[in-house]
């Protein structure tokens, strides 16, 4: 589904994000990205919304080299990947309706349509009585909870999450794994960028492990390593 | 075979289906992008009335002055059938010459009426005019004149000149020149209103792409989220070519409204000023092709202008 070859990334002012980062993602699978903030998760992910374009290297989305994409085929691209930002990015000024129904107004769905998905996606994460209320008056998990009902209605084939869980309580933490996991089972590829290791030990799932740029492991949920380095972790 | 054309049948049928669906989501788009037009419109009363307010001002004007236009010329025409023409007859002609000439100019196809002056007559009508209650030129001897009314389609100095050669005839007086002079103000007027037009409409142009603009500033983040979750350029674009269209159908719909109320204003005194000169004075209002025209054109600049402000932004942002 998702294969970096040999991709670094620079940004304008000089910095070196990633420097050679070669994995594959399998389509139905679901993995963890952890990493030291500044390790480059963060620009893995957005390489793969095409929010960022790669310096170097090639970012194959369904086969297709989505760095080299035209900019005319990038929202259409978007559309495939329902991104969970650190930040939220919701509409501070609209309720929480509007801005789960975003990606389907967009698609141009009849509003009766966008009512019902809605819904079921509020109940999902929880915030079905919160359906009228403006983004501001919510706490910072309910609208960490709002940007996944909305990263996941319109039912895109990859979901990536950066630090999902950064400032949920653990409870609410380990709610929102399982809700992913949920997702991952009814077929959605998953990549979660998180530095809550134990979070991802107790999940036993794929873990990819970047630093400084570089891709340093890459174990499987049974702890073994997937490339033939072969040591145990 | 039948099978098969069967088969192919409901291929047609939902591939047919799959592009009305298409069609419909299209519409969908283009009406969800109208509501959310009208609601930042709704949700900024005051930024949109100023702005509608704005444009209304800069529309008034040249609509304003084309009104005017429209009443002068029409107070023209008027004035150009009221126009005489002085026919002054040789001293020795008399009362029976004048009379006579009277009687036979006024059998012209072009003239309307003709008014015999005694020289009498004239002399009290010239000291009214100077103020003066007697006018004593001594003994020159006064001649006697026709005012000719003319008709209303006929060419003037033609006529002055036919007049002139007939007989006993000494002196034909047309005051042609303050009506020239009142063409070429007319003149200067049109031409001046044109200019106003196309400077205002290049002012509606501004202000509704400054406006658009910094709506774009403040709605970045919006504009930004958008395109992470994959709207196209054309989805962004679209509610902000609709608020430039409601802004540019608003104020010239208050244009029209802000020159109807003027001439409302005007009325009565320029009721009181036809009455000084034994008229009556009948305002007419910018007609409706005009109004037509003027939405027209005004709603489209909205949009270009508006379009030129997204562009340049959307460019800039690089979603």
């Amino acid at each position: 589904m998702i294969r970096f070859e040999h991709v670094a990334k620079r940004y304008p002012g000089g910095v070196q994000a990633l420097s050679d980062v070669n994995f594959e993602l399998e389509r139905g699978e679901m993995a963890f990205l952890t990493g030291h903030s500044g390790a480059g998760k963060s620009t893995l992910l957005r390489l793969i919304a095409v929010l960022e374009r790669p310096s170097r290297g090639q970012v194959l989305f369904d086969g297709k080299n989505i760095g080299r994409v035209s900019s005319r085929q990038i929202p259409k691209l978007r559309r495939k990947v329902g991104v969970i930002f650190q930040d939220h990015k919701l509409l501070t000024d609209r309720k929480v309706l509007d801005n789960v129904a975003l990606p389907l107004l967009i698609a141009g769905f009849s509003w009766s349509e966008i009512r019902r998905r809605v819904r079921a996606a509020l109940d999902l994460v929880g915030l079905l009585d919160k359906e009228k209320t403006l983004i501001p008056s919510l706490s910072g998990g309910q609208q960490q909870r709002v940007g996944i009902a909305r990263a996941m209605i319109a039912k895109p084939p990859v979901l990536l999450a950066d630090e999902p869980t950064g400032n949920l309580d653990p409870e609410l933490s380990e709610e929102l794994m399982r809700l992913f996991c949920t997702l991952n089972e009814l077929g959605t590829t998953v990549l979660i960028a998180t530095h809550d290791l134990d979070l991802v030990e107790r999940l036993g799932r794929r873990t990819l492990v970047l630093k400084s740029g570089c891709m340093v492991d890459d174990r499987s949920y049974n702890g073994r390593r997937r490339d033939d380095g072969g040591a145990v972790a | 075979m039948a099978g098969q054309s069967h088969e192919q049948g409901a291929y047609v049928s939902r591939k047919d289906h799959s592009g009305r669906g298409e069609l419909r989501a299209w519409a969908r788009r283009h009406a969800y992008s109208l509501l959310s037009s009208v609601g930042t419109l709704v949700r900024n009363p005051v930024t949109s009335l100023l702005t509608i307010a704005v444009l209304a001002i800069a529309l008034t004007l040249p609509l304003g002055l084309n009104t005017a236009l429209v009443n002068l010329e029409a107070v023209h025409d008027n004035l150009d059938r009221l126009d005489s023409i002085s026919v002054f007859l040789e001293v020795d002609a008399g009362e029976d010459g004048a009379r006579r000439m009277a009687s036979r100019l006024s059998n012209w196809r072009n003239i309307l009426a003709v008014d015999p002056v005694s020289p009498d007559a004239g002399m009290r009508e010239l000291a009214g005019a100077s103020g003066l209650d007697r006018f004593d030129v001594g003994d020159i001897p006064l001649p006697w004149v026709l005012e000719v009314t003319p008709n209303s389609t006929v060419d003037i100095a033609e006529l002055a000149e036919r007049l002139r050669r007939a007989d006993r005839v000494d002196m034909v007086v047309v005051d042609l020149d303050w009506v020239r002079r009142l063409d070429a103000i007319l003149g200067v007027f049109s031409r001046l209103v044109i200019l106003l037009a196309a400077l205002f409409a290049a002012s509606v142009l501004f202000v509704i792409s400054n406006n658009i603009r910094t709506e774009i500033q403040r709605r970045r983040e919006e504009i930004e989220i958008l395109a992470l979750v994959g709207a196209t350029p054309g989805y962004i674009r679209r509610p902000f070519l609709y608020s430039g269209l409601w802004m540019g159908l608003g104020g010239a719909m208050l244009a029209w409204l802000a020159v109807h109320a003027g001439l409302w204003m005007l009325r009565a005194p320029v009721e009181a000023l036809a009455a000084t000169y034994g008229a009556t004075a009948e305002m007419v209002a910018p007609s409706t092709q005009l109004l037509g025209l003027m939405l027209a054109g005004s709603g489209a600049l909205g949009i270009v202008g508006a379009w030129v402000a997204v562009s340049r932004q959307l460019a800039r942002i690089n979603p």
